[in-house]
């Protein structure tokens, strides 16, 4: 099977390099045949990588230890669900993975515009395979996840050998999310290759107008869900498994996953100034290209070494090979956009200061201040190395002083935005907006003081939390409002209704939502409060109004581990409440140690307890508890946010009924109103 | 409306009030540790700050935390603990760089960029307000390619091109 995967790796790569030729025999020819052939070669060079994933995770089902990629990171006794995730656990299976998954997207944009688009899919496919040529060299000629194990024999030449076991998994990725966060996450980082494709196919292809992002939204979207819920089940991981009280450490590797998701947010709303005024064209078209060059410099961050990271499972020479991919997508965006500049031209034309367009652009401001700020201080340790010899690390209490007030401003920017109206917002327009948000914040801000919230970032978090929650609930309750009274339905109906309607804008809303609910998450975190102890059996350990009492420990013999356990009984107000048994996890084949982490989750706060081992002196167990105030709020509000994507994603009702029959009003007879493109009024439903 | 606004700004001057009577809290011995032990990275490569890394088998976060605690207890001042943790580790060991020399360039990045980004906001702002104030001569000066010729390829985009 071994044979079989690496075959069907070089036929990819032959087919991909075909693709990536032929597209450019096509597009110099226009030749039809030449244009199905290339699309048929990208499509079976899809499928090739599709086999030669399968073939790989088939060796880990089998136990196959003759490969030597299955003996790193497996062994007969780790778990089926396990062996799934062993396939990007380390650097060779981890980058196959990535060439699967965008794969994924790449089959699907070519499925999806077989028949459409005629004249920019060439250019399309063109980016695409480029892109998929540089992943299937790795996979082929740099980082083969196919290699025989093989040991030098006596006479210097290799044999080929086959282990009875492997050496196992490591134990900080035997944990459930670990099957699910890295998929989420490069999904996230290979999404981004579509619209970046079609960017740079539109350019080449001389496109002015905002066809392209019309038809890479959705994939935008797409790519921005899975990396907002790959970034937060990272955060989970790390808090549920590392066992150091926080979610958030701004490691290099989850600084590396931010940065595009900054840039892509900015990308998703400066991108409404160019479907409704036709402005920042080139922007929107270099926000696109960064966000994709940061998705490739995130990887060389986590695979090159270049910076030290917990996170980082990966690490090799591999740095230079993305270090000149990066410089050829910079190298080839540039010339893009000097050759074809001129079809970006924008019908830039503001109309007043206070306006929806300028919050946009006070919002990209914002975000791509904390992007290049993150990504300074991520590099600033190797910088400092270069200049002055001595490496000076930036950790988290950097990071926190320069993006809390970001942060805040950003927050800010969520309730205002929306609210203000495009070219011009009137006086009147903002008192009524704004009046009564402002008193409900500022009430909850007194409120949440006299509770005892003094931090002053926490406190100055929860009063705008409250403020962009009142705005989106009165844009919800005003629109449902309006529908009840033609209807008569119940408000809920109405808004569900309303909803519908525009699933953009008020799935946009929705996702604003959860991220005042994660801003509430976050605040919460001024308020931690954590305390060790020494616990004899039947010793107590007091933590805010809970009372931790010993009862027991045990040791549970597992499949792949063995499990050391501290059975605790938690008590608020001399009354029982639960039983918490966080444990350490001895190893077989790594002889590593691994933590799991007990948690009692209430909306209020987390108590967060670890077994840190045995005191070295006494031989008692250490019980190191935590009381993190609101966490479960971060986790809810990023439900929301995929929910709310997933509501943007849908077509809106009213489209529905257009297609399923209804009459199209003629675009004809429609007056464009002043300052917007005609786009937008074929389309419907743009906030 | 003159009420709510009333109500509004009332809010905010109750909550400066409240904020400018924040009693500042005591610091125990053990707060002190936590203050100063937040400084400092634990140097097992984990890329934690000191007084959080607790991941399983680091020995060195322990070994680190004793010293400071030991130090803390002989009466050591803050910079003194600084310079024997530097002195032992390099300056790797600061958790944020310290507000001097060429790490003052790290500071003062973000600053400088939010300043230069405003900068080109408020230029941008200024170049479309002047755009909507004066059309004609705006268009004019837009591009090098003809207008004609940017219509047929934004007619040829939309003829080609379908959702």
């Amino acid at each position: 099977m071994d044979v079989f995967g690496s075959f069907a790796l070089v036929l990819a790569f032959v087919c991909a390099v075909y693709a990536f030729a032929g597209g450019i025999g096509a597009i110099v020819t226009r030749h039809p045949l030449l244009v199905k052939s290339t699309r048929q070669a990208g499509i079976a060079a899809c499928c090739l990588i599709f086999l030669a994933t399968f073939s790989l995770e088939y060796l880990f089902f089998s136990d196959n230890f003759a490969n030597a990629y299955v003996v790193s990171h497996s062994n007969r006794d780790l778990s089926t669900f396990y062996k799934i995730a062993a396939l990007w656990s380390g650097q060779e299976g981890s980058l196959l993975f990535w060439s699967f998954l965008l794969s994924i997207y790449i089959f699907s944009v070519l499925i999806t515009y077989r028949n459409k688009n005629g004249e920019l899919m060439p250019y399309v496919g063109v980016v695409m395979a480029g892109v998929q040529i540089f992943f299937l060299t790795l996979n082929n000629f740099v980082a083969s996840p196919f290699q025989a194990l093989a040991v030098p024999g006596a006479n210097g030449a290799m044999n080929l050998v086959a282990r009875a076991d492997g050496n196992g998994l490591t134990p900080l990725l035997q944990y459930p999310e670990m099957v699910i966060h890295p998929p989420n996450l490069y999904a996230g980082y290979t999404g981004f290759t579509i619209p970046f494709a079609f960017a740079l196919g539109a350019l080449l292809a001389r496109y002015p107008g905002e066809k392209w992002i019309h038809l890479t939204r959705k994939w935008t979207m797409i790519a921005w869900m899975f990396q907002s819920m790959g970034i937060l089940l990272g955060a989970h991981w790390a808090y549920a498994v590392l066992g150091w009280g926080g979610y958030w450490g701004w490691d290099p590797v989850e600084n590396a996953s931010l940065l595009p998701w900054l840039t892509g947010t900015a990308f998703l709303h400066s991108v409404m100034m160019q479907e409704k005024r036709g402005m920042m064209k080139v922007w929107n078209v270099w926000l696109v290209f960064c966000t994709f060059a940061l998705c490739i410099l995130g990887t060389l961050l986590t695979r090159s070494g270049v910076v030290s990271s917990v996170h980082a499972f990966a690490r090799s020479s591999i740095g230079s090979w993305f270090v000149g991919f990066l410089l050829l997508i910079l190298v080839v965006c540039l010339g893009a956009y000097l050759k074809n500049r001129d079809y970006l031209k924008s019908e830039n034309q503001l109309d007043a200061i206070v306006s929806r367009e300028s919050s946009f652009l006070f919002n990209n401001l914002m975000l791509l201040v904390a992007c290049v700020a993150v990504l300074s201080g991520t590099l600033f340790p190797v910088f400092s190395e270069w200049f002055t010899g001595n490496r000076i690390s930036v950790g988290a209490p950097f990071f926190n002083k320069v993006n809390i007030p970001i942060g805040l401003l950003l927050l800010f920017l969520t309730g205002v935005g929306p609210l203000l109206a495009w070219r011009k917002t009137s006086t009147e327009s903002l008192k009524r907006n704004f009046g009564l948000p402002l008193g409900i914040g500022m009430a909850a801000g007194v409120a949440a003081f006299a509770l005892g919230v003094h931090e002053f970032y926490s406190l100055v978090c929860f009063i705008l939390c409250v403020f962009v929650a009142s705005t989106i609930a009165l844009e919800f309750y005003r629109g449902a409002k309006v529908i009840r009274a033609r209807s008569g339905a119940s408000l809920f109906t109405s808004a569900v209704d309303l909803t519908m309607r525009n699933t953009r804008r008020y799935g946009g809303y929705i996702v604003h939502m959860g991220m005042v609910l994660v801003f509430i998450g976050l605040a919460g975190a001024a308020f931690n409060r954590d305390t060790q102890k020494e616990m004899q059996l039947g010793s107590t350990m007091q933590i805010g109004p809970y009372t931790l009492v010993l009862q027991s420990a045990d040791s549970k013999p597992e499949r792949n581990y063995t499990a050391q356990r501290m059975i605790i009984e938690v008590m608020r107000d001399n009354k029982p409440i639960m039983m918490l048994y966080p444990e350490k996890r001895r190893f077989v084949t790594t002889v590593e140690n691994g933590t799991m982490v007990a948690i009692y989750s209430t909306l209020k706060e987390d108590l967060y307890v670890v077994f840190a081992g045995q005191s070295p002196d006494t031989q008692v167990p250490v019980i190191h508890a935590y009381l993190n105030p609101l966490v479960k709020w971060i986790w809810l509000g990023g439900a929301v946010v995929v929910l709310g994507t997933l509501v943007a994603l849908l077509p809106n009702r009213r489209a529905v009924l257009v297609l399923a029959g209804a009459h199209e009003p003629s675009t004809a007879t429609q007056t464009l109103q002043p300052g917007l493109t005609p786009s937008v009024i074929r389309r419907e439903g743009h906030d | 409306m003159i009420k709510m606004r009333r109500l509004a700004a009332s809010g905010v001057l109750l909550t400066i009030a409240l904020l400018l009577i924040v009693p500042l809290d005591a610091q125990d011995l053990s707060d002190r540790a936590k203050q100063i032990g937040g400084k400092f990275m634990c140097m097992c490569g984990c890329s934690q700050v000191l007084t959080q890394c607790n991941h399983v088998g680091c020995t060195t976060s322990s070994g680190m935390l004793k010293e400071l605690n030991k130090a803390i207890a002989s009466g050591s001042s803050e910079t003194a603990i600084t310079e024997m943790f530097v002195q032992q580790f390099g300056t790797k060991v600061y958790a944020e760089p310290p507000k001097s020399g060429f790490s003052l360039v790290a500071w003062t990045l973000p600053s400088i960029y939010l300043i230069l980004g405003t900068l080109l906001v408020v230029f941008v702002i200024s170049r479309w307000r002047k755009h909507a104030l004066e059309p004609v001569a705006g268009a004019a000066n837009a591009g090098a390619i003809p207008q004609e010729l940017l219509e047929r390829a934004r007619a040829r985009a939309a003829r080609e091109t379908e959702d």
